[in-house]
């Protein structure tokens, strides 16, 4: 086992080549409708990968709990960034067997930016648009949602690791497609930036999503942790037209499930100067 | 057998798909073909069962026309599309044609008792937005013209086609086509040009996917839309897509990537000599806009529907 992951991280070339071969047989002509290229893919990955092991030294935890079966993959967001979703889906395609493109659910401003919106998209990455999560769940594909949003990724370092109120729309999506619900927990990527201030106000005059201010504006090597919990069972007395009552109890089961998770990680996380929360 | 021959009309036959289409009806012994445009028509196709007239379809004599030879069947192709135009001086020119001519053309059929009317639109009308979803159905809104006041004629043409078609659906049965890019040798549109020209300017920030039917497939589906398609509004497209630059390579046509900033630009600055490509279809070579065609397939099966993959397509189109 130890010996298979040292061969993991010395041969990385040969490793990249065995999952995309397998990603391969999933997608054969390298491509797909939603603008996935494996090729370009491959190449992101052998990029982020020295990132993703030496810079954020990234432990994966509660690998078994993934099957080899399509999920709603619904995780924290956080630092400011959003660099987790792409420390998620490479944790998915390269420490996972079989591995997998999860495919990441952006923002409607993402798609339209040059260079990063088609880079993205060449990744995984896909409009957070109903019509697409539902068709690609039936295609067997897993999504990755971040239900807080924007909310969850723009915070205060007072509010680091306090999960901010999911939107419901995910359990939907998941009750629509009959599809388990998959929570990950990403604990250390807050302090990537550690000290910021959300001018909430000045924002919101100025017209920006956001307006994080702090002393440095330069991603920190946090030590970062992904864990995956146990698949959680859509309700199946709901039906996807629930009312909101009904379904809010299940999305808050999920929030506190990866709340739950966060303050695990947090108690068993890596010592880091810049560490804000404990 | 005495029995009376199917009438039909193909509106537009000087266009290379009306050509392929008529090629494949006169095969059938039961069909007696009338091709009219108003360009002037070569005719390719010399066969007992096929008759051609050039004429403008807001005269007099057009109307004359269907009422001598009472069709069963019109196929309306004659969309003035975006390519052989300039497209400053056209927008009047094209919404001209495309709106009066494609009134006159149902309201004609309407009148002189025509069973089938098919009417050929665009996926453009659907627009390529950042924000589209993938695989858009026929019921989604057509968003073509929110961006370029010049795709106007293209969704009008198709909102009042399909307006008339659900108003007038017990008297007439019509079909509405929006297929993807129609590609193929005999085909001249601006996509087919954009995709066989060498050293065309290609965004280098985006790289969009694509549907492409070859256009002997498409005809072969018009042809099939006489007997198997009910009133409605199809998408037609294949179930496979390949990126931009994908289709590119398997053309080999050397391009010039150029930074999506100054892709209109330069589109404005060699559009009187080198390259002619509309300034309003820039989005279509930087978003994707890729169509749903289960309804299709509901009524064609899944089956034959499609003889050529998207690679043999590409390939065809460059010879």
């Amino acid at each position: 086992m130890i010996k298979s992951i040292k061969n993991k991280i010395l041969t990385p070339h040969n490793y990249f080549d065995d999952v995309f071969e397998k990603l391969l047989e999933k997608y054969p002509n390298g491509e797909d409708p939603w603008g996935l290229n494996l090729e370009k893919a491959k190449k992101s990955i052998e990029y982020i990968w020295p990132l993703y092991k030496n810079y954020f030294r990234v432990r994966v935890f509660g690998q078994e709990n993934v099957q080899d079966q399509p999920y709603m993959v619904i995780a924290n967001h956080s630092g400011q960034i959003a660099i987790d979703g792409m420390l998620i889906c490479t944790a998915f395609a390269m420490e996972i067997d079989p591995p997998r493109i999860l495919r990441a659910m952006v923002e409607r401003f993402f798609t339209a930016l040059p260079f990063v919106g088609t880079w993205g998209a060449e990744g995984g990455s896909v409009l957070g648009d109903r019509q697409n999560c539902l068709k690609l769940l039936n295609k067997g594909e897993s999504v990755l949602a971040f239900p807080e949003g924007v909310r969850g990724v723009a915070k205060s370092t007072s509010e680091y690791y306090k999960l901010q109120r999911f939107t419901r729309g995910f359990y939907r999506m998941a009750l629509t497609a009959q599809v388990d619900i998959l929570p990950v927990a990403v604990v250390g990527a807050e302090e990537v930036f550690p000290w910021v201030y959300q001018a909430k106000g000045v924002a919101k005059k100025m017209g920006l999503p956001a307006l994080p201010l702090s002393p440095l504006y330069f991603p920190l090597p946090s030590p970062i942790d992904i864990y995956i919990g146990k698949p959680i069972k859509f309700e199946s007395d709901l039906s996807p037209e629930s009312s909101d009552s009904q379904i809010d109890i299940h999305v808050d089961a999920v929030e506190r499930e990866i709340q739950r998770m966060v303050n695990e990680g947090l108690e068993k996380r890596r010592n880091f100067f810049a560490n804000v929360k404990r | 057998m005495s029995e009376k021959k199917t009438n039909i009309l193909i509106i537009g036959i000087a266009g290379g798909l009306a050509k392929i289409l008529a090629g494949l009806l006169v095969k059938n012994k039961n069909y007696e073909i009338t091709g009219v445009d108003p360009r002037s028509i070569k005719e390719d196709i010399k066969h007992e069962n096929i008759t051609y007239k050039q004429m403008r379809f807001t005269r007099g004599n057009f109307e004359r026309l269907f009422r001598d030879k009472e069709f069963d069947v019109v196929f309306h192709l004659a969309r003035m599309s975006h390519s052989n135009t300039n497209p400053k001086a056209s927008l009047a020119q094209r919404l001209d044609l495309n709106l009066m001519g494609t009134k006159r053309i149902m309201d004609l059929s309407l009148k002189f008792g025509v069973k089938k009317l098919v009417i050929l639109s665009t996926y453009h009308v659907y627009g390529a937005l950042s924000d589209n979803p993938v695989f858009i159905d026929e019921d989604s809104p057509l968003k073509a013209s929110i961006k370029y006041p010049e795709l106007r004629d293209v969704v009008e043409m198709d909102q009042i086609s399909t307006n008339w078609l659900w108003k007038n659906k017990d008297n007439i049965n019509t079909v509405v086509l929006r297929p993807c890019s129609i590609i193929g040798p005999q085909i001249k549109n601006t996509m087919t040009q954009y995709l066989t020209s060498p050293y065309v300017p290609i965004c280098m920030d985006f790289n969009p996917m694509f549907q492409f039917i070859h256009e002997f497939d498409m005809a072969k589906i018009l042809e099939r839309s006489i007997d198997e398609l009910p009133t409605g509004i199809y998408n037609v497209a294949p179930d496979e897509t390949v990126s931009i630059k994908k289709a590119k390579q398997i053309l080999n046509t050397p391009t010039v990537p150029v930074p999506s900033l100054f892709l209109e630009s330069t589109a404005w600055l060699l559009s009187n000599s080198l390259w002619q490509f509309p300034k309003y279809l820039i989005d279509y070579i930087k978003y994707s806009s890729i169509i749903d065609n289960t309804l299709l397939k509901a009524h064609l099966g899944h089956e034959d529907l499609f003889q050529y993959s998207t690679a043999e397509t590409l390939e065809l189109s460059s010879l």
